[in-house]
């Protein structure tokens, strides 16, 4: 993959850490768009064609299941791959994260590999 | 009633004392420090023993819990301990004291460790929600809960360093 990722977290410090492993898993990426929040994601989903979204659940504003519903109604991101990463590790949760339209699943605390099993699958794809 | 506990099975005050819930909380410990920090971590063996000597402890971070249990995870530490922290996470960067990452980093630990802890516990996995962090500098503060509480408090030791870690737990039947 050779294109922007959207990484969508309230914490910058998250935000640093998913992208520095993905990097570390191997995933390659032109350039780098991050949002805070549900809203400040929608806008830049509006402005940009992005080729991977790593989306937090618990966030300000709106959650991230609120968000993936959004995005699927308003058509700004069809067949991009999103991929939750969040502390939300029930059953309940992945569940309704893949209903809303989420490709893939990571618990925080993650680690390479987690990144490797759950992300690189979906952009060979 | 509240609503929480119209649609909750409540959390009992038997399992959250229990051996197997310290337990629980000493595994989220262990592998979010290992994982996310590459610190290794365990608890101090007189972990009820209270004050510890020396810097005062003065960064916390809050976690809310609602739902089949109401309550928070709280930890606590010293500056030099939540920059030890912030670095760790940001790859080995090193963090000025004064870096909104500090309070970023220890607000993300706090988060994943109350979620690393609930769960492990079957009851509040998919029925506790988890509130954003709150995170507070300074060592004079207490926190208010509006029922009755019980509480588990835990101390580790990481490198140099000492993170109190502390799950408190309303009385949802209390009036």
């Amino acid at each position: 993959m050779k294109g922007t990722i959207l990484v969508i977290d309230d914490s910058a410090m998250m935000r640093k850490i998913v992208l520095r492993t993905l990097k570390t898993a191997g995933v390659e990426y032109e350039q780098v768009l991050e949002a805070g929040d549900g809203n400040e994601a929608l806008v830049l989903l509006r402005a940009n064609q992005v080729a991977l979204i790593m989306c937090d659940i618990n966030m300000p504003v709106m959650t991230g299941l609120d968000l993936l519903l959004k995005i699927k109604e308003e058509k700004l991101a069809v067949g991009v791959p999103i991929v939750m990463v969040t502390t939300e590790g029930s059953e309940q949760h992945v569940r309704q994260a893949i209903l809303a339209g989420a490709r893939g699943y990571i618990r925080k605390p993650f680690t390479v590999e987690h990144i490797v099993n759950n992300v690189k699958p979906l952009l060979a794809a | 009633m509240s609503e929480s506990m119209l649609t909750h099975k409540p959390y009992g005050s038997q399992e959250f004392l229990s051996t197997q819930n310290r337990d629980h909380a000493d595994e989220a410990v262990v592998e979010v420090f290992s994982m996310m920090l590459g610190f290794e971590i365990g608890p101090v063996p007189d972990t009820d023993s209270g004050q510890h000597p020396g810097e005062p402890n003065d960064r916390t971070a809050i976690v809310g819990f609602s739902g089949s249990m109401r309550g928070t995870c709280e930890v606590r530490m010293t500056s030099l301990a939540a920059r030890s922290i912030a670095s760790a996470m940001l790859g080995g960067t090193p963090v000025e004291e004064g870096d909104d990452a500090i309070d970023d980093a220890i607000g993300e630990l706090c988060n994943m460790l109350a979620g690393g802890w609930k769960n492990r516990v079957p009851t509040l996995s998919s029925d506790c929600s988890l509130s954003p962090p709150t995170v507070i500098s300074g060592a004079d503060y207490k926190v208010h809960m509006r029922q009755p509480s019980m509480k588990l408090s835990r101390i580790y030791q990481f490198d140099v360093h000492t993170l109190y870690l502390t799950l408190h737990r309303e009385d949802l039947g209390a009036a």
